[in-house]
């Protein structure tokens, strides 16, 4: 089931009566999800992922859009009608209930064709729970279960009812570490298994980066990008993407094109063609510098991190808009310690140029646009 | 360090010692004493406390001449059962405890039901002037019972309803504290389980009954008690609105049927034993309910 | 936005308790307040069509009749006996309950009993505890029982007093009366106060018990400042039933709210509105209703206003 949204908007009202300042949690949101894909609402809180997602799943209404599954216009269906799953942050068992009534209590609410026998109920929950491997913990009470458990019992809920779509809202985000790892990979074979078109929220760029066929980021409720996870970490449309992906982050700096080349306080770092003179910023990938000691970028050594296979070097730099640089490269190269700075030359394809101001990206020389 | 010095700071260490020591079991002795002591008091305020009911149930064993002894036995010498069938028959229990029965759980169930769906309303519903509404409900229980059981009177009088079981039933169906106890009860359940019963397909009535209802079971079940012990406690309305006898209730039955007659001679024992026919349902309530019923008093402040 | 659909809805959900607290409740408000400016109001004039003067004369007549000063008085002395009593022992109790381990749920239970009962069934039996039998309020009295409480007094020496029968004096009688009502208060005092008392954080105690400070100084010191809300709670709700006080005196009294040679010495506010209900004066108990509202009404104000001073949170 593909979903379309088409220039959906969502504007709340002022929680403050005297002022007239409404809040607008998604701008204009066009966006064609295709079929039985995993895709991943990215940005930072209040960036409204969640009202997206809250309107796919029709708990919340759209101020302006509309909503398609598939050809079926369903802005105006109501939650209990458009057929969706949903997994809650915190879950939201029902706490009286036992793991197998949980997952019941859907099919309990089919009605019309869709009505199910009692038998007929009971494969379809053991099937659901076999899928998240629960079906041993089907008489227990979700104060019984661990954090990761109470979330496939959740899973399992939403997907016992065979729903047209998966939502997914911070599935992660209540499990430590360890098992955050375990259970993104899980949900990645489920929706693989299931087929179904499953759409996440997160925050965590990493989360969304290692099991999304596609990503979506947002800022302020408007869509900065979407594409494959791959290509818009490779090239961010503006710098707002550039900065939000990628660990470590994304070194920024101050610096201006002239005649063709980049510079970087005086020095000449790189030759960018077609660009025209202006004043821009520079996002260089931590994996972008190159040690080379007649490089042109030259920086105030900090400290060597270790990190195994790699190395990691924190420099400082006038022109740095971040306190400090960050380049990581491969652990074969020494670096003097000794030495009070340490120059670099630049990998063009991991240095995007954006616009001081707006901070749209300037596409240069061989990268191909995205 | 020279060696005077050396032991001047070892005998003053010593003392400290040797009075921490002395500190510790004088403080223990006192704990002990002090710790019989509250055990002493407590105890005899817990006798304080029994000595009626005792006094209730011995009394209500006995023979009325031994019961008019000058000087009082503490247990009957000859334990009369028969008080209890004639009680029974004198105060005509059996009629009051029916009407009781009925009164009370007729108006328990309905009760429970309204502010079930009354605290629904309040707690998870939208309306206009909500906030507004509930603040004028949480105001009339400012207002003294009586001031409302004036005109009451009245308005039961005119509809025809004196010596009904539906004017003990209807006029205190809904009770303002019960709702607000509830709707606070509902409130704690956290909105995403709304929402997780919208996705799967569950209505506003079915989401009340089966998720919010179980939920909040132990306010349910403090409530339903209060309201039966309320039931079988109240005198004053049914005094007023249903004093043919085969509508009267317990309490008042009670009171009434051993009025002195003119001799001013009334067989205590048989009163005794209809005093505690008519606790010992409260008492079997408060055994196996123990915990409800606390929760529910600690909460509310209102007897019954 | 509400839509009006969830509108429409609400209402029916409501439309229940609306309906029967605007007949039982709201109607009853306002006529009350009515009928108690409307003089010599009567129903059976009303459907005769006579018209009455508004006035304050119902509250005249309320306060100009000597029962009310009696009950005023009946209720005033019971009051301010009563919730100090109750509210001291319950307190005491609560704080010896939370200081022991073994046999606490036990007396706890025991401590709980009298609230579990019906008012008038144990002031019956409060009656039988104070009652004398034989012959007695005449010159040469001829005394066959005594009753439990006057035989425990006779034992240790003392003499019996007439508490409830006839001849007995008044002030024997409220005494009787602060008996029972304290006797019946302190469950629900008790059980408030352990409830505070357990939530108050042990490390409070822990550190009383660093410095040394003896018992009765962690008492005062510790426990009341830090229990003030609830003590607060219990002395408003206290005077508040208090000044509602009726059905404790029927249960050991009767309905003659008095002793058999002086009936109705004993009236409270609230059986005075009751007497002035059965005997068809609506407007005067409408009055006196509004004055008991007005009165508990100043009273939980000031203590509102003297607890905002004292209490500690």
């Amino acid at each position: 089931m593909k979903i379309v949204l088409e220039n959906l908007t969502k504007v709340f009202p002022s929680r403050n009566k005297k002022s007239n300042d409404e809040v607008i949690a998604v701008n204009n949101f066009n966006f064609e999800i295709p079929d039985g894909k995993l895709i991943g609402l990215l940005g930072p809180s209040g960036c409204g992922k969640s009202t997206t997602l809250y309107m796919i799943s029709g708990l919340q209404k759209p101020t302006g859009g509309k909503i398609f599954f598939g050809d079926e216009d369903v802005t105006e269906l109501s939650t209990e009608r458009r057929g969706i799953g949903l997994v809650f942050q915190n879950y939201a068992l029902y706490p009286h209930m036992t793991v197998k009534q949980n997952i019941l209590f859907p099919l309990q609410n089919l009605k019309g064709e869709e009505k199910m026998t009692k038998d007929q109920m009971l494969e379809r929950a053991y099937e659901a729970a076999r899928l998240v491997q629960i079906d041993e913990l089907m008489d227990r009470k979700p104060s019984e279960l661990s954090g990761g458990q109470q979330q496939r019992v959740a899973i399992a809920r939403a997907l016992a009812k065979m729903p047209r779509v998966l939502l997914l809202d911070e599935p992660l985000s209540n499990l430590d570490a360890r098992l955050r790892l375990q259970t993104r990979e899980e949900i990645r074979r489920i929706q693989k298994e299931t087929g179904i078109t499953t759409v996440f929220v997160t925050h965590d760029q990493e989360e969304a980066m290692s099991i999304s066929d596609m990503i979506v980021v947002m800022k302020l409720g408007v869509v900065q990008q979407i594409g494959e996870p791959q290509n818009v970490y490779d090239s961010p449309a503006n710098l707002f993407v550039a900065k939000f992906l990628g660990t470590p982050p994304i070194n920024v700096f101050r610096g201006r094109v002239q005649g063709g080349k980049l510079f970087i306080g005086e020095a000449e770092v790189m030759d960018v063609q077609g660009v025209k003179d202006q004043a821009v910023t520079v996002g260089i990938r931590p994996e972008g510098f190159v040690l080379d000691e007649n490089g042109p970028l030259s920086c105030k050594l900090s400290n060597v991190e270790v990190m195994g296979r790699d190395v990691s070097i924190v420099s400082t730099h006038e022109e740095s808009l971040n306190p400090i640089i960050r380049s990581i490269i491969n652990a074969d190269h020494k670096v003097n310690l000794a030495s009070e700075t340490v120059r670099y030359t630049l990998k063009p394809h991991k240095v995007f140029l954006f616009h001081a101001e707006t901070e749209d990206r300037i596409y240069f020389g061989k990268t191909e646009e995205a | 360090m020279s060696r005077s010095a050396y032991d001047t700071i070892r005998d003053s260490m010593d003392k400290k010692e040797q009075n921490k020591q002395k500190f510790s079991a004088g403080y223990r002795a006192a704990h002990f004493f002090g710790q019989a002591g509250i055990y002493l008091f407590l105890i005899v305020m817990a006798l304080i406390v029994l000595f009626p009911f005792y006094w209730m149930i011995i009394s209500s064993l006995k023979s009325l001449p031994e019961y008019k002894e000058t000087i009082p036995t503490f247990w009957p010498r000859q334990i009369i059962w028969q008080n209890y069938a004639n009680a029974f028959t004198t105060a005509n229990l059996g009629v009051l405890f029916k009407n009781t029965l009925i009164v009370g759980v007729v108006s328990t169930l309905l009760s429970v039901f309204i502010t079930i769906i009354t605290a629904f309303a309040f707690a998870r519903l939208e309306f206009k002037g909500k906030e507004t509404l509930f603040a004028a409900l949480l105001a009339t229980m400012m207002i003294p019972g009586e001031l409302f059981t004036i005109t009451n009177y009245s308005t039961v009088i005119s509809f025809g309803w004196l010596n009904t079981y539906t004017v003990l039933i209807v006029p205190f169906l809904v009770s303002v504290f019960y709702i607000y106890l509830l709707r606070q009860n509902f409130l704690q359940i956290p909105n995403e389980l709304y929402l997780a019963a919208k996705v799967d397909g569950t209505s506003d009535w079915k989401y009340l009954w089966k998720v919010m209802v179980p939920l909040a079971l132990p306010t349910l079940i403090s409530i339903t008690i209060l309201k039966m012990m309320g039931a079988w406690n109240s005198y004053i309305w049914p005094r007023l609105v249903a004093n043919k006898e085969e509508y009267q209730l317990i309490t008042n039955g009670l009171r009434n049927a051993f009025k002195e007659a003119g001799t001013g001679d009334v067989d205590y024992p048989l009163q005794m034993a209809a005093v505690t026919l008519v606790s010992i349902p409260l008492f079997l309530v408060f055994v196996f309910l123990r915990k409800y019923i606390m929760a529910g008093v600690s909460r509310s402040g209102i007897k019954g | 936005m509400v839509d009006s659909k969830q509108q429409w809805k609400a209402w029916l959900y409501l439309a229940p308790a609306i309906v029967l607290l605007l007949i039982f409740t709201v109607w009853p408000i306002i006529n009350t307040v009515v009928l108690a400016f409307t003089e010599k109001y009567s129903t059976l004039a009303n459907t005769g069509g006579t018209s009455f003067r508004i006035g304050f004369g119902n509250f005249t007549d309320v306060v100009g009749y000597s029962g009310f000063l009696d009950a005023l008085k009946i209720t005033m002395i019971l009051c301010v006996a009563t919730v100090p009593i109750s509210t001291i022992l319950a307190l005491l109790i609560a704080v010896a309950l939370n200081a022991i381990k073994p046999l606490r749920k036990a007396l706890q239970t025991i401590f709980f009993l009298p609230y579990v009962t019906n008012s008038i069934a144990i002031g019956m039996v409060f009656n039988a505890m104070f009652n004398m039998i034989g012959k007695i309020g005449i010159r040469r009295p001829k005394i066959q029982s005594f009753g439990i409480i006057n035989d425990i007094i006779r034992f240790f020496g003392g003499t019996e007093i007439n508490w409830i029968n006839t001849g007995s004096d008044e002030w024997a009688n409220i005494l009787v009366l602060i008996i029972y009502i304290v006797w019946n208060a302190l469950p629900f005092k008790i059980l408030v106060l352990l409830g505070g008392l357990q939530s108050i954080n042990k490390q409070y105690y822990d550190a009383a018990k660093v410095d040394a400070a003896p018992r009765w100084k962690v008492l005062t010191r510790i426990t009341v400042p830090l229990l003030s809300p609830m003590i607060a709670y219990v002395v408003i709700t206290g005077f508040i039933g208090g000044f509602k006080e009726y059905t404790s005196i029927v249960g050991i009294f009767g309905e003659t709210m008095g002793p058999p040679h002086d009936a109705g010495r004993l009236n409270t506010i609230v059986g005075m509105i009751y007497d002035s209900l059965e005997n068809n004066l609506v407007g005067r108990a409408s009055a006196a209703a509004l004055i008991l509202f007005g009165i508990i009404l100043i009273v939980t104000l000031i203590n509102l206003q003297v607890s905002k001073k004292r209490v500690h949170y």
